[in-house]
């Protein structure tokens, strides 16, 4: 089996090699007595474990079972093993979470315990839109209509958390520049953070070397985790623990992000992202339950707030610069603004050594005032890692992305049909995302409303709550019996 | 009745420096000078001094645990050296003394092969952690042009195409895989898998010409695998307008133990394999062989080549006939092939 996990991953042993019950070294609690003599296990026929008590019983061993989060915390195995992923992060599971919805609404008369919000990501309703042959706009609506009619409460696109992580990393920039200036170590150059592929390899190879210079802003699917489970459950009088909250990724590592611990709140027992699901695993979930997209009543997407968009035509909506979202860009524009007093800039990316690394400059009066980059694919991380190792990394900002051409290639979006090269399809969403109205952070209202009245202003206690994550270094395990000649 | 006339191999040195086993041999491209490395983290370069063999230079401080594999530039003025501690350093002899000069990271674990492409210009490894990578060298920095995740296990060995930039890998997942450069992305794809061996696969040489492809393995046999490019002259079909590589020849009932090495002469076209059965034994195409259908017979078989598992073995560049090998008994030895 291929793993659907970006290269960066893949290379960090996150893949199918050892699976948990071959090498796996999470400790095992298990609950029995002290025996003198050490413990008889007899395996049955069948192959089920029992242990034999000192009065010559057998008793049914427990299986062991390895979540996600175990794997995340490990630098073990780290096993990708399907059947991790599949018990909590599954269609199987998403399809069981609306079925039980259902069968709630029924036995209840309409009284249920779960609510469910649904977060489209852009990237993934392009990929939907591609292989079904549907305008961004339509697909969006298709989708929306297709969660509401499985039972979701709320189906939402992700603009507006998009937007928030752009301003949120922005005015990071500003501040690790500044102290840059003033003589603080370890700020620049400031390296993106919403690509979990990314962090995770950084967090388990270069640990604590690299960590600092990962900007410490949640990605969108976190900051819409927050949204979700802490305002629109607020609005709606719920508990975070009683939503249940689905995003549409186009990446399986966004499934490993949705489990690490800092997005779990253990006092609610809840995660800001309960099931991350992905266009591959969406297309599957249409063809085997017969569902045809194209017939598919449409619906709007829902609003985070009443007041939302009343200005605004479309909800799908992209952002200037790359298509994962386009970090570099933006940082660049609004640094030139709040450093240099520069509101006309034009950003020219010019590629590198291959189309994946791509490097811009800001000018005025014929000196260099910043640098960025984009840097996508593992071979491109491998050479900045060895840059900023070797003090020769001349960047400011660098938008990091595991997968070759970025997030529009994310590792499960669908996979192009006949003999397209998925480069090829990757420009081809790469085209239908500039085509799409741009949204402003710093113009959108909904942004400005929640700051103003959710938040407490841009610079609060809640805000960095919210918006703001760390990382942990993941130190490597080196045991004798790991050693293969 | 095909009656085989059977060589003989002369030990002409047992060289000895190295504390533990002796993981590889490689001599230098104009043949003056042989390296050799292993289990005691350190690489012997040994020079002749009429008649006899000695040791010019020993290179330490490079690695801190196991030296796998070394290999001269083709220019002869680099030698990278692949490590157990998950680097490659390039070592260079500009001010006359080697010196370590660049340290190539990034694999996560044991590297297990590295080879220089003709050109000098590009570099390959390989790892336990079943990644190939391709670094290009410019002005003394290496980057690297390529992780490629072909493999699903280990990947024991990278050999360079002979005189084109296409790369060979052998695995633990009992394939062999080669990768050339997309000129579309300047990324690096899978273009053949050779699958036959019914194990790992611990080594592989190209021939003189570069279209076959010899290959030895833990199921103790030798494959021959044949390039078929479009429009060739069998009429094999070729999908994608790639070549298409077939086993056309397994050498089998010989090895007693898993071959560890093999080398294609590029002076003579014999063939020597390295075994777990501490012999090193010779290989000759028959003079009535189909070159669809080559015929190998064996011409030499040196028991007790080594008093333990024979690692590496290789031809020497110009001298026709001369080989050397290195052991798990921690001596490397040079030889003289007799027809």
């Amino acid at each position: 089996m291929t793993s659907r996990f970006s290269g960066a991953l893949q290379i960090t042993n996150l893949d199918d090699f050892i699976t948990p019950s071959q090498e796996c070294i999470k400790p095992i609690e298990i609950q029995k007595s002290k025996s003198k003599t050490g413990a008889k296990i007899k395996i049955e026929e069948d192959g089920t474990p029992f242990v034999l008590n000192e009065a010559g019983q057998s008793e049914k061993l427990q299986k062991v079972e390895i979540t996600l989060a175990d794997c995340l915390a490990c630098s073990g195995c780290i096993t990708s093993a399907e059947t991790v992923l599949v018990t909590q992060q599954s269609q199987e599971e998403l399809m069981r979470v609306f079925r039980e919805k259902i069968s709630q609404c029924e036995s209840k008369n309409g009284v249920y315990s779960t609510y469910i919000a649904v977060s489209l990501s852009v990237q993934a309703v392009l990929s939907i839109a591609e292989r079904y042959s549907l305008d961004p706009e339509r697909a969006l609506n298709k989708l929306a209509g297709y969660f509401y009619q499985l039972g979701a409460d709320i189906v939402l696109d992700m603009t507006v958390a998009d937007d928030f992580a752009l301003l949120e990393s922005a005015k990071e920039f500003i501040e690790r520049y500044k102290a840059a200036k003033g003589g603080a170590v370890n700020q620049l150059p400031m390296l993106s953070s919403s690509c979990p592929g990314w962090v995770c390899y950084a967090e388990k190879t270069h640990g604590n070397f690299i960590l600092p210079y990962i900007s410490v802003t949640k990605s969108p699917q976190q900051i819409m985790g927050s949204l979700v489970k802490y305002h629109l459950a607020e609005t709606m009088g719920l508990l975070p623990e009683q939503v249940y909250h689905v995003t549409v990724m186009p990446c399986y590592d966004k499934k490993l992000e949705a489990s690490r611990e800092d997005f779990y709140n253990y006092e609610r027992k809840s995660r800001d992202v309960d099931c991350v699901i992905t266009p591959i695993e969406l297309e599957q979930m249409f063809n085997e339950h017969n569902v045809s997209l194209n017939e598919i009543h449409e619906k709007e997407v829902g609003k985070l707030v009443e007041s939302q968009m009343k200005d605004f035509k479309n909800n799908l909506c992209g952002h200037s610069g790359s298509g994962s979202g386009g970090y570099a860009e933006f940082i660049l524009c609004f640094a030139a603004r709040h450093l240099f007093d520069e509101t006309d800039v034009t950003v020219e990316f010019k590629n590198l050594r291959n189309p994946d690394f791509q490097e811009v400059v800001f000018q005025k009066d014929g000196q260099t005032l910043l640098t960025f980059a984009i840097a996508n694919g593992f071979r491109n991380i491998q050479n900045l890692v060895q840059k900023l190792k070797r003090g020769k990394c001349p960047y400011d900002y660098v938008e990091v992305m595991a997968c070759p051409s970025g997030c529009l290639n994310g590792g499960a979006q669908i996979r192009p049909l006949n003999n397209i090269q998925p480069r090829e399809l990757a420009l081809k969403l790469e085209s239908m995302y500039q085509k799409l109205p741009q949204s402003n952070p710093e113009q959108n209202s909904l942004v400005q409303n929640l700051y103003k009245n959710w938040l407490g202003g841009e610079y609060t206690d809640k805000a960095l709550a919210y918006f703001h994550t760390q990382y942990h270094e993941i130190k490597k395990i080196d045991t004798a019996l790991a050693i293969k000649w | 009745m095909y009656i085989v006339e059977m060589g003989t191999l002369e030990l002409k040195q047992t060289l000895n420096g190295h504390r533990g086993r002796v993981w590889n041999v490689c001599w230098h491209p104009n043949g003056t000078c042989l390296a050799s490395c292993g289990e005691d983290k350190t690489i012997i370069i040994w020079g002749q001094q009429d008649p006899k063999w000695v040791v010019k230079t020993i290179l330490t401080e490079g690695h801190t645990r196991t030296i796998r594999e070394i290999a001269w530039s083709p220019c002869g003025n680099y030698i990278a050296s692949a490590s157990f501690d998950s680097t490659t350093a390039v070592w260079d002899n500009k001010s006359g003394q080697f010196e370590c000069n660049a340290t190539l990271e990034g694999h996560e674990n044991e590297v297990k092969s590295v080879s220089w492409s003709c050109s000098g210009q590009l570099l390959a490894t390989c790892s336990r952690d079943k990644s190939v990578w391709i670094w290009e060298v410019n002005d003394d920095e290496y980057e690297c042009a390529a992780v490629i995740n072909a493999h699903t296990q280990d990947v024991k060995k990278v050999r360079w195409h002979t005189n084109e930039e296409v790369v060979a890998s052998a695995s633990y997942d009992n394939t062999v895989k080669i990768f050339k450069e997309d000129p579309g992305d300047n990324d690096w794809s899978c273009i053949a898998t050779l699958s036959s061996h019914t194990s790992t696969v611990w080594s592989l040489a190209w021939n003189k010409e570069g279209n076959q492809i010899a290959t030895c393995s833990d199921d103790q046999t030798v494959k021959i695998w044949q390039e078929y490019k479009p429009d060739n002259e069998p009429g094999i079909v070729t999908p994608n307008n790639e070549s298409v590589w077939k086993c056309v020849c397994t050498i089998t009932g010989y090895h007693t133990r898993t071959i560890y090495d093999i080398d294609w002469c590029k002076t003579t076209g014999l063939l020597v394999t390295a075994c777990g059965d501490d012999i090193i034994r010779i290989f000759k195409e028959d003079s009535d062989s189909d070159p669809h259908q080559p015929s190998f017979t064996m011409v030499c078989s040196m028991d007790t080549a080594h008093t333990q598992d024979v690692n590496c073995v290789q031809w020497h560049p110009t001298i026709p006939g001369q080989l050397a090998s290195a052991s798990d008994d921690g001596s490397v030895k040079i030889w003289f092939y007799n027809e």
